[in-house]
């Protein structure tokens, strides 16, 4: 767009000096805002979405931006410019699934990304994690979906016999297929593999999200038991299911107990590392 | 979108072909910035001669408002299909069926893996969308439906599970309300202590609020619109009752009788399905006009289980209510 815009105003002002007809100059005016209204329209294409619940984890990479520039549409902010040579778009994702599904949504559509990454911190369902430790995804579940068995009135809740009910992606066709996965880009998972976390020691796992936070050892035990989940966070491996859905790969980067600052350096040196 | 508790799935199924989006109307960026560059380039000449020659300015001008009207044209075809007024949500095929057999001059249009069809109802410009079921089917296809078709309205309708006693097959609540009541934090407890999901805190839905920047909480869910809700409040439903309720939208099937009734307590719920809530929370980051109808096709108190040719009443009511609908501002 600036490119375009600094040739127009040099055409401008190439232009000679002696008088013109009033409505030639009508004219070119005119021509001048039809030229530039296709431009206006114009997407910009990136190499790199990367999505982050809050501020304090998108600030780092957002100060780092060369020739940076906001966008915003609706409730959802980007954040593009250059970051490590590469095309970047950032958005928040506040930090819960409808946000950060219509913020991926938005931003696939309007800047293409050739690879998704969600970063961020993540609670340890894999009682061998420790605080530190990077799990990078092998895969996703969302594990919000559950069936009940049917019990009466007085009969009580019990949630470690519910059956998980997994997403069903919608496929070209008007047919859903259920899974219980949502694969990460092999490509980008090689390169995470290869990270360095600044404390801890780096896993491969499933990256699981839900709308929860789960602080009931017996329940963690299930959901890890049931859907094979390595953590949980709040957005992961919803990103991960609209990503599939429109045809994006994608990566997952979570630090176990992780600070903002922990997690923007393990998303930077990914960028590094994709280089 | 209602599942029930006897739904066969296909568990296990792995979605690695990556065939989808053949029809994802990106804007071609390629094709808009080469028609654009071809237009900067043709433009100098024309300036160079207009200095020697300014009686064919006219002419020449003209020429290039020509292409220039031209590209603006590609340019916004390339961007989004006509607008519509009403986009008309159903998850699941059984649930728009009926809508598309009242769709006058019906044109499928697909972005992505989802499915739209435009044509009018009443005197309504509509687009049919088949979300699929729950929250990424139903978000993405919803931000993907309101940026190529503009709408004025959001109506989404579908299946449903009664939350309350009174409720039975086929009834429709109209939502006053609907709410996203699958979020939550459980409190500490240490192994062997158990899970309690009626001591669990409910976390409400946010949303930043564009106007100031700032993250809102919405722990009452998102109000239906009123005018849809009065003229919805005297349409007719073929196959049941007519009633203002809440509808709760989650991941979820409850078919504990302590839980859907604390559920119905905590959230004001009378029924339980997939999608609503979210989608209003979108209609509501966009600032537009939202309704959500929902029959009842399982009712847990009364041991009714899951019947899906229930979603031909709604969607019959769907087309009733479209048809009553006076045209929109």
């Amino acid at each position: 767009m600036s490119d375009f815009v600094g040739k127009g105003i040099r055409l401008e002002g190439s232009r000679p000096c002696e008088p013109r007809p009033a409505g030639t100059r009508a004219l070119h005016l005119l021509l001048a805002v039809v030229l530039l209204l296709p431009a206006a329209l114009r997407a910009e294409t990136v190499d790199v979405l990367l999505a982050a619940a809050t501020d304090a984890e998108l600030q780092p990479l957002i100060k780092r931006l060369d020739t940076p520039r906001t966008e915003t549409r609706a409730s959802w902010t980007f954040w593009l410019g250059r970051l490590n040579g590469k095309a970047v778009v950032l958005t928040r994702t506040e930090g819960d699934p409808l946000n950060a599904v219509a913020a991926t949504t938005l931003a696939i559509r309007r800047y293409a990304p050739q690879l998704v990454v969600t970063y961020g911190s993540a609670r340890a369902h894999d009682p061998a994690l420790q605080p530190g430790d990077v799990v990078v995804s092998r895969s996703f579940a969302a594990f919000d979906g559950l069936i009940s068995d049917p019990l009466p009135l007085g009969g009580g809740s019990t949630p470690l016999t519910w059956q998980r009910l997994p997403h069903a992606p919608m496929t070209p066709g008007e047919k859903e297929q259920y899974t219980d996965e949502f694969p990460a880009d092999p490509a980008a998972l090689a390169r995470a593999e290869k990270l360095q976390p600044a404390r801890g020691k780096l896993v491969p796992g499933t990256l699981g999200s839900a709308p929860q936070i789960n602080r009931e050892a017996d329940r963690i035990a299930w959901i890890h038991k049931t859907w094979h989940t390595s953590s949980e966070d709040a957005e992961s491996a919803h990103i991960a299911g609209c990503a599939m859905l429109l045809r994006t790969p994608v990566i997952g980067l979570r630090v176990i107990d992780g600070t903002p600052e922990e997690s923007a350096a393990l998303a930077l040196q990914f960028l590094e590392a994709s280089k | 979108m209602k599942i029930s508790s006897h739904t066969t799935l296909q568990e296990g199924t792995e979605l690695t072909e990556r065939t989808l989006l053949s029809g994802f109307r990106f804007l071609h960026v390629g094709s808009l910035q080469a028609a654009t560059s071809r237009a900067r380039s043709a433009q100098a000449p024309t300036l160079h001669v207009m200095r020697e020659e300014p009686e064919r300015d006219l002419l020449r001008s003209l020429r290039y408002l020509l292409c220039g009207c031209l590209l603006v044209a590609l340019a916004l075809s390339l961007r989004a299909a006509e607008a519509v007024d009403v986009l008309v949500q159903g998850a699941e095929n059984k649930e728009v069926a009926e809508i598309l057999d009242a769709l006058k001059d019906a044109k499928k249009i697909e972005i992505g893996p989802f499915s739209f069809w435009t044509g009018t109802i009443g005197p309504h410009k509509v687009a049919v969308s088949l979300t699929g079921q729950a929250l990424i089917n139903c978000t993405t296809s919803t931000i993907l439906g309101i940026e190529e078709f503009s709408p004025k309205l959001i109506v989404n309708q579908g299946t449903s599970g009664a939350q309350a006693p009174y409720l039975t097959l086929h009834d429709i609540i109209v939502g006053r309300r609907a709410i996203d009541y699958g979020n939550f934090t459980s409190p500490p407890r240490p192994a062997g202590a158990g899970s309690t999901p009626l001591a669990w805190t409910p976390v409400p839905q946010r949303l930043r609020i564009p106007a100031t920047g700032e993250l809102q909480s919405f722990p009452d869910g998102f109000a239906g619109d009123a005018a849809c809700l009065a003229v919805a409040l005297r349409t007719r439903n073929p196959m049941g009752r007519v009633f203002p309720g809440v509808i709760g939208s989650a991941h979820e099937v409850n078919l504990e009788l302590d839980r859907v009734q604390w559920s119905a307590r905590t959230f004001g719920m009378d029924v339980e399905e997939m999608e609503s809530g979210h989608i209003a929370a979108i209609a509501h980051a966009y600032g537009i006009r939202y309704i959500a109808f929902r029959v009842v096709s399982d009712a847990p108190y009364e041991g009714v289980p899951f019947y899906p040719m229930a979603a031909r009443a709604t969607a019959l009511y769907t087309v009733n209510f479209l048809e009553n609908l006076p045209p929109l501002p």
